[in-house]
């Protein structure tokens, strides 16, 4: 079973952006895929348009000006995101970084993947859908 | 005219006898009667304890055998004899001598006894024996000028006097060798003279007085200015100075010049200080290596991967095979910026700490820049204006790198027709906004790069000279975080320091001081 998901991808780095939502289509073809180059971005789109309330929210943790967690701080704060998953994601995975990112209120922390499978398996995972993620791409 | 004969009435005869009888006996002093020729007539008890000799072997002689051979010489007892006779009275204190040979120290008042008429008849001579007393004091004299000599002559410390007020009122040969000041240039000056103009604008001269004042003592250890100028690292010590009802009557001041220790002890600081720096630098680079490095990588991989998987749609290929290349460049870049940025800290270790000083034109460098950066300049539409710029002390290849560092990040981060102004003016130590404490030229170049591009907000300032920290996202302007950290690297291997300014929108300016000399 898939049903529509709102995703927002906060990223700095295009390519990264391009892959993810290249994975998440594919994961789930109904998937609504929004981005966002800084977390300063992100916030005031989502401040502007309070229609907007993604189901998911990736979050780059190496940004600059406002790094993931810190942009994360901001988005807990926003009442109407309570239900919205918040996924960290990043090249590296340090201890401190994931653990603070966890006590902050993400849901989840994902390693940026070098083969693109390991990322479809991954937000296969997170939609809940299984059937789909062993299908040849 | 001679003695007076003793009176016949025997009521007075008793009581004249009386009194003869008392100055026989008094033991304490020497009282002597002399005729007005100076020969002894009467002696008593006092007298022959004092000299040593009996009534006996005294009387009819002359009293100037009590005197030095050397006060004889000079006339001494006539002098004092003549003195008594014309004034009524001669006092005096000597070194007289006594039957054994041996000195004693007298207090003698010779007073003159006149007749009736006025004529002087003879002379009273009272002799105290103040010998312990003489002794005593001189030893007190020459326990002072020991003491005084003592302090005079010390080398290592400044010990100074100072008045209430804070005047020089003492001068040792140590204040001289630390300080530079001969005492006829400084007693009777201000002691402030010894401190810097920094801490004179704190009135820290008379806190440190106050203190003393008050507590008694004051203690501070800082830099102080010699005669010429140059400065020492003293330690000081006010001491407040009281009289018996606790008033204070002065201040002692000791001052010792710990500038070797100081050196020494900034040394290990400073050793220190870089040792933590450089572990840091290790961790940011494992961090680089970890992150930085990979993200290209990994970037490589996943294009790769979907070239594979899409082989046939050439669209797809041709762009994915774009993005593999740009990260495999970015990749390049990034190495490339590490071996410069490593490079810059092996040379500063290898050269045991101390840059190759030569001098450097920055007006060569500036059109060196120019000309590296021709293409660039022209495509951009860029207008680079240098005033006159001064020689530096430095290495020529970093004080290189360093302005292309920053004339390549003003270009980079502009809109369109960039105006990059390089110009220079001279400021002191204290002109430097939130300069590091570790700069010790007195004086700078400032070199100012001034931009009008994208600018930053303010807050960022400190933060875009560390390694690896980007202000900007990727899709916007190209880099590797690397550029100003090694312009920091560079200019803190010339104990100089960075700082810039700006504000979003505004352009932004990078103040380069370097030491002059």
């Amino acid at each position: 079973m898939t049903n529509s998901k709102k995703c927002l991808i906060i990223d700095d780095d295009l390519d990264d952006q391009e892959i993810f939502l290249m994975c998440l289509k594919n994961v789930n073809r109904d998937v609504e895929g929004k981005t966002a180059n800084s977390g300063v971005e992100a916030i005031e789109m989502l401040k502007k348009d309070a229609e907007y309330t993604p189901d998911y929210i990736f979050l780059d943790v190496n940004m600059p000006k406002m790094n993931g967690v810190e942009c994360l701080k901001h988005l807990r704060k926003i009442e109407r995101l309570n239900s919205t998953k918040i996924l960290m994601y990043s090249t590296t995975s340090e201890k401190d970084v994931v653990t603070e990112s966890k006590s902050s209120g993400a849901d989840d922390f994902i390693m940026k993947p070098v083969k693109t499978k390991e990322l479809k398996t991954k937000l296969a995972t997170i939609f809940n859908i299984v059937s789909e993620i062993n299908q040849p791409d | 005219m001679t003695l007076p004969k003793q009176d016949s009435e025997s009521s007075l005869q008793t009581r004249s006898d009386l009194y003869q009888k008392m100055i026989e006996e008094i033991e304490d002093y020497a009282i002597i009667l002399m005729d007005e020729k100076g020969i002894i007539r009467n002696w008593n008890k006092g007298a022959q304890k004092i000299k040593g000799y009996t009534e006996a072997e005294i009387i009819g002689k002359h009293f100037s055998i009590f005197y030095l051979p050397e006060d004889l010489a000079s006339g001494l007892p006539q002098k004092l004899m003549e003195q008594a006779r014309r004034t009524g009275r001669a006092v005096q204190e000597g070194w007289r001598k006594r039957k054994d040979g041996t000195k004693f120290w007298g207090s003698i008042t010779i007073t003159a006894i006149h007749d009736e008429e006025h004529n002087v008849i003879g002379y009273s001579k009272v002799t105290r024996d103040l010998t312990e007393k003489k002794i005593a004091e001189d030893q007190l004299r020459m326990s002072e000028e020991r003491y005084h000599q003592m302090i005079a002559e010390v080398q290592d410390y400044a010990i100074i006097l100072l008045s209430p007020e804070g005047l020089i009122e003492n001068w040792n040969i140590g204040a001289e060798k630390i300080k530079g000041y001969k005492a006829s240039e400084v007693v009777g000056k201000k002691f402030e003279v010894f401190y810097t103009p920094e801490d004179r604008a704190v009135n820290m001269p008379y806190r440190l007085l106050e203190e003393a004042r008050t507590t008694g003592r004051a203690a501070q250890e800082g830099w102080r200015v010699r005669k010429d100028g140059t400065r020492f690292w003293g330690s000081i010590t006010i001491t407040a100075l009281h009289d018996k009802n606790g008033d204070v009557i002065g201040f002692s001041k000791v001052t010792r010049d710990l500038t070797q220790q100081k050196i020494a002890e900034d040394k290990v600081i400073a050793y220190n200080a870089e040792l933590e720096m450089q572990n840091s630098e290790l961790e940011q680079f494992a961090y680089v290596a970890s992150h930085d490095l990979q993200e290209p990588l990994r970037k490589i991989q996943t294009f790769a991967e979907l070239i594979q998987e899409n082989y046939s749609d050439e669209e797809y290929v041709k762009r994915y095979f774009a993005k593999l290349e740009a990260s495999a460049q970015r990749m390049a870049e990034l190495v490339r910026s590490l071996l410069d940025y490593s490079r810059l800290a092996k040379d500063k270790e290898k050269g045991s700490r101390k840059v190759e000083q030569v001098d450097v034109d920055l007006n060569t460098i500036v059109e060196e820049v120019k000309q590296d950066f021709e293409l660039l300049i022209e495509e951009k539409k860029a207008i680079i204006i240098s005033n006159s710029l001064p020689v530096v002390k430095g290495n020529k290849m970093q004080i290189g790198q360093l302005i292309s560092n920053l004339i390549s990040n003003s270009l980079k981060f502009s809109k369109e027709n960039p105006i990059i102004r390089v110009s220079s003016s001279i400021v002191n130590l204290s002109q430097i906004p939130d300069a590091p404490e570790n700069l010790m030229a007195s004086r700078y170049y400032q070199i100012i790069f001034e931009d009008n591009g994208i600018g930053f907000e303010q807050q960022y300032d400190k933060i875009i000279f560390s390694l690896f920290q980007r202000l900007h996202g990727k899709q916007h302007f190209a880099g590797t975080g690397i550029g100003l950290a090694l312009c920091k690297k560079i200019v803190d291997n010339h104990h100089g320091h960075i700082s810039a300014v700006s504000a979003p929108g505004k352009g932004a300016t990078f103040n380069v001081y370097l030491p002059i000399e």
